[in-house]
């Protein structure tokens, strides 16, 4: 028994090594980074930096890195990159994008030059992943540099959406993933998912915790989207409508839908662009600009909010959809996509860390504007706390300013610094106004 | 001195002897004044059994019962079969309930014929005035479970403070009497009704944890009691109506207490006031021209009194609107930005309450369902005007209603995608829904916290 054990354990070893030997799988391991990052964090009224550890891939000779953008978001202060031959070089941040959980960095390339470092890069793959196939992750997990792990892509159209999931952001709602059972642990965020050619399909992100192999990656199709802008651009930018969709699964025969068309509304966003235009819940989405839509299961949900969101910003989409027997057309104009978490900051002689309110947040929690602070986090001893402000208050009003920018609340921070005065401060808790003095 | 401290000691032993021989008779004698009553609260699918101790207080046999044990979505009619008994007795006596008083939150229920010759009200003794003493001591009944046929018991202590919270209340050094009770002075005087005891502070040792604070309530017996000035002229209040109708009403929502740092800062020195979140439309605050950050300062000219903790003067400004009655004019005296200014409110009979709705329930269905109220629109954050539907009240477990995901507060705005416009239609397609076997399936677009989601539910 022990012996059957034994060699097929020596057969996997043999597969691998098959692997491994092949030129490109060899590139590949070369264009594999550990990613160093200390950020700062705005929680609890002060400012205070961690570190972390995840995984990159470098994509082109330039330097461009791309990894997760739950690895490396605009919080960090500090990224160092040790390259496949331990050296050690610093990075920037060109831009992330939550949605895709994908981040892309720039190595310092005057400092690799200068000490004379070389790497190479690694490629995407050219062909999408597909079921069966047999892939490689590569990464640092748990801080153990350059590990390989394998498997197989066990789904590669997997719909993963959550609200919060990357470093509080939304994520998910625009991309399906690829789902492998290649051990994933932290760690590996960032690293490649790659073929045995060493060619990249998919950047390794997410695994349920205290699950077996259940992996989930960002398929190379969408990573090299995402790449190019935020290269190009620095950012993202979307468009949002307002919509929240359902899946049409099993409600048909209620809609009297033809098969395979519509995608149901749940719910629409108060105040949003299609609230405004008139969509109600309930309304089944047939087509967006002549285009059908099918969207009876979850994973057809985010190809179709991504239609909407790839149009440009302030475009007019058409809408056919049909309500009880009706058929109706409307079009709304779309507006920018914003996240539900915005700016934050750390007050630290008020002991009081704050978030902007969003447009999103705002709607999400039924605010009259989109004014003020929300606020994060205080500490104790400290003016915010024994003014009674705690988490999840937002801050409307402080000295009779409106907070409509976190800047109105630094300026009235730095003239409270130069001379510390009590000012009066209007908090809603629960959609309930009350008054403090943030004081001395 | 030795001389004087010996006297000092038989004086005191003299005290104590005289009141023990009087003591217990004053408790027997006492005991004709409270009453433990029994009544069950008819759910859905189920029913419970209640019970909860009161306080005679007339000669028709009628009965206060703290507000706790009844829950303020409970409707009039799913309260039965009250039932009354003595201290001492497992005899039960019929009762008929009355209602609840707005202001004072008391239930009143009245004793059949028969028993009210058995009972003397706490308003046939003399009752103390004014505030007791620091360090008096005072006394109070218990009544122990219905196993133990309502056995009563005597709890004595000394009364320790005396606070407006925001309504004269003294709390004794330890427990004297049960929630609801009557307490009383050495003499027998009427010392006031016992509240619901105060959440007291200890800390846990566990053999895992070192310590952990833990805030213990004792539901059986409490040491704070309201003075007999505040509970007599509340005697008066026996609700007309099993609704309690009329119940005077404002219209302002989420009042928000001044900090007393505020105070200073807004220089209003020794007072308080009262932030204003929210307007209803409509109401008579809002027909009035009362705004959202008004802060109100005063009550027909009485300023707002300083209370500790600050946040009762919430309470205090809602007993001022109870205490009064629909039709009755309030003048309130505004602070608006730096302006002073005089709103004077109109108040009104207050719009449908939970326990008034109309609900109906769908076995079938497994859910039941109520009117949507004014207080829903303030909840939902809606204009009261432009809302209709139905709010889920009930989901009965494993239910069709429960596996489609339907959560008891839900919003129910459309079924079958027939958006709901009044009460008794969508009832009635409910029930026809329940009632047509060959259905498989229904729609529903309900509201919870804002989105909106189309449920699915499957019959079998």
């Amino acid at each position: 028994m022990l012996r059957i054990l034994f060699f097929a354990g020596l057969a996997i070893c043999a597969g691998t090594v098959e692997a491994a030997m092949s030129r490109g799988f060899n590139r590949l391991l070369e264009a594999v980074v550990r990613i160093d990052v200390r950020e700062v964090a705005f929680a609890d009224g002060a400012k205070r930096f961690s570190a972390g550890v995840g995984s990159g891939v470098i994509l082109s000779k330039d330097g461009i890195v791309l990894t997760n953008a739950h690895v490396v978001s605009p919080r960090a202060v500090e990224i160092s990159i040790t390259l496949a031959n331990l050296e050690r070089v610093s990075a920037r941040l060109v831009g992330w994008d939550h949605w895709t959980d994908l981040a892309v960095l720039r190595l310092d390339l005057d400092e690799i030059r200068k000490r004379g470092l070389s790497f190479s890069p690694a490629e995407f793959a050219d062909e999408p992943a597909f079921p069966g196939q047999t892939v490689y992750a590569v990464g640092t997990p748990y801080g153990l540099t350059r590990t390989i792990t394998r498997g197989i892509i066990s789904n590669n159209d997997r719909y993963f959406e959550d609200s919060r999931g990357v470093q509080g952001y939304e994520t998910g709602a625009f991309n399906t993933w690829l789902q492998t059972d290649a051990a994933i642990n932290p760690g590996n965020s960032g690293g490649p998912l790659v073929t045995e050619k060493g060619k990249v399909v998919g950047i390794n992100s997410r695994a349920y915790l205290g699950a077996e192999n259940l992996g989930f990656a960002i398929p190379s199709g969408v990573a090299r989207r995402v790449v190019e802008r935020l290269t190009e651009e620095g950012r993202i930018v979307r468009s949002y409508i307002g919509i929240v969709p359902g899946v049409l699964q099993d409600l048909e025969k209620f809609y009297a839908l033809a098969t395979n068309t519509g995608m149901l509304i749940n719910s629409v966003d108060p105040g949003s662009p299609a609230a405004r235009a008139g969509l109600r819940p309930g309304d089944v989405l047939l087509s967006i600009d002549g285009r059908k839509v099918d969207g009876r299961f979850p994973e057809q949900l985010p190809p179709i909010q991504n239609i909407i969101a790839s149009l440009p910003v302030g475009s007019t989409v058409k809408l056919g959809l049909k309500r009880g027997a009706q058929m109706l057309e409307i079009s709304v104009v779309t507006e920018t996509l914003e996240s539900r978490v915005g700016e934050e900051w750390a007050f630290e002689k008020w002991g009081l860390s704050v978030r902007k309110v969003s447009r999103a947040y705002a709607r999400e929690n039924q605010l009259d504007d989109e004014n003020g602070m929300l606020v994060i986090g205080v500490q104790s001893g400290y003016p915010a706390a024994n003014a009674r402000l705690a988490r999840g208050d937002i801050i409307v009003k402080v000295g009779g300013k409106t907070l409509e920018k976190l800047d109105t609340l630094r300026a009235l921070y730095e003239a409270y610094q130069a001379k510390p005065e009590p000012l009066l401060t209007e908090v809603q808790r629960n959609h309930r106004l009350s008054l403090c003095i943030l004081k001395p | 001195m030795k001389q004087f401290r010996c006297l000092l000691f038989c004086l005191s032993t003299a005290i104590i002897f005289a009141r023990a021989t009087e003591l217990p008779a004053l408790f027997q004698e006492r005991l004709k004044s409270v009453a433990a009553v029994e009544f069950i609260v008819e759910m859905e699918i189920d029913r419970r059994l209640a019970s909860v101790v009161g306080t005679v207080i007339d000669d028709n046999g009628t009965i206060i019962l703290p507000s706790g044990p009844i829950q303020p979505s409970v409707a009039p009619s799913q309260l039965k079969d009250f039932k009354i008994y003595r201290p001492n007795s497992a005899e039960a006596f019929h009762a008929v309930y009355l209602g609840q008083d707005a202001l004072t939150g008391w239930h009143f229920v009245r004793a059949e014929e028969k028993l009210r010759g058995q009972f003397v009200p706490i308003t046939r003794y003399r009752a103390r005035r004014g505030d007791p003493d620091l360090g008096e001591k005072m006394w109070g009944i218990g009544l122990r479970n219905k196993e133990e046929e309502f056995a009563p018991y005597l709890m004595a202590a000394h009364v320790g403070i005396v606070q407006n919270l925001p309504q004269r209340t003294a709390i004794a050094g330890s427990d004297l009497a049960a929630p609801g009770l009557p307490v009383f002075t050495m003499e027998g005087e009427f010392a006031g009704l016992a509240l619901n005891s105060f959440g007291q502070n200890f800390l846990m040792f566990s053999r895992h944890q070192r310590s952990e604070p833990i805030m213990l309530v004792n539901v059986e017996e409490s040491s704070a009691f309201l003075l007999a000035d505040e509970v007599l002229p509340c005697l008066q209040r026996v609700p007309q109506n099993v609704n309690g109708r009329p119940i005077a009403w404002c219209g302002v929502y989420g009042l928000q207490s001044m900090e007393p740092d505020v105070a200073r800062f807004l220089q209003l020195e020794n007072q308080s006031g009262v932030v204003v979140s929210d307007i209803a439309e409509g109401s008579p605050a809002g027909k009035a021209g009362l705004r959202e950050r008004d802060i109100v300062l005063a009550i027909d000219g009485h300023p707002l009194p300083r209370l500790k903790p600050d946040r009762i003067i919430a309470g205090y400004f809602g007993r001022e609107i109870l205490r009064r009655r629909p039709g009755d004019t309030l003048a309130l005296t505004v602070l608006r930005g730096n302006e002073r200014i005089e709103i004077r409110v109109t108040l009104e009979d207050e719009p449908k309450l939970v326990r008034e709705a109309e609900r109906k329930y769908f076995d079938q269905l497994g859910f039941a369902v109520r009117e949507f109220l004014y207080d829903d629109s303030i909840e939902n954050r809606v204009r009261p005007v432009e809302s209709t539907g139905l709010i889920v009240h009930f989901v009965k477990p494993n239910s069709p209603a429960a596996s489609a995901g339907l959560q008891p507060g839900d919003w129910v705005r459309e079924i079958d995608g027939q958006e709901i416009n009044a009460y008794a239609t969508a009832v009635a397609q409910l029930a026809g829904i329940g009632a047509d076997r060959s259905r498989k399936e229904f729609v529903l677009l309900v509201s919870r916290g804002g989105e909106t989601s189309v449920l699915r539910v499957q019959l079998n």
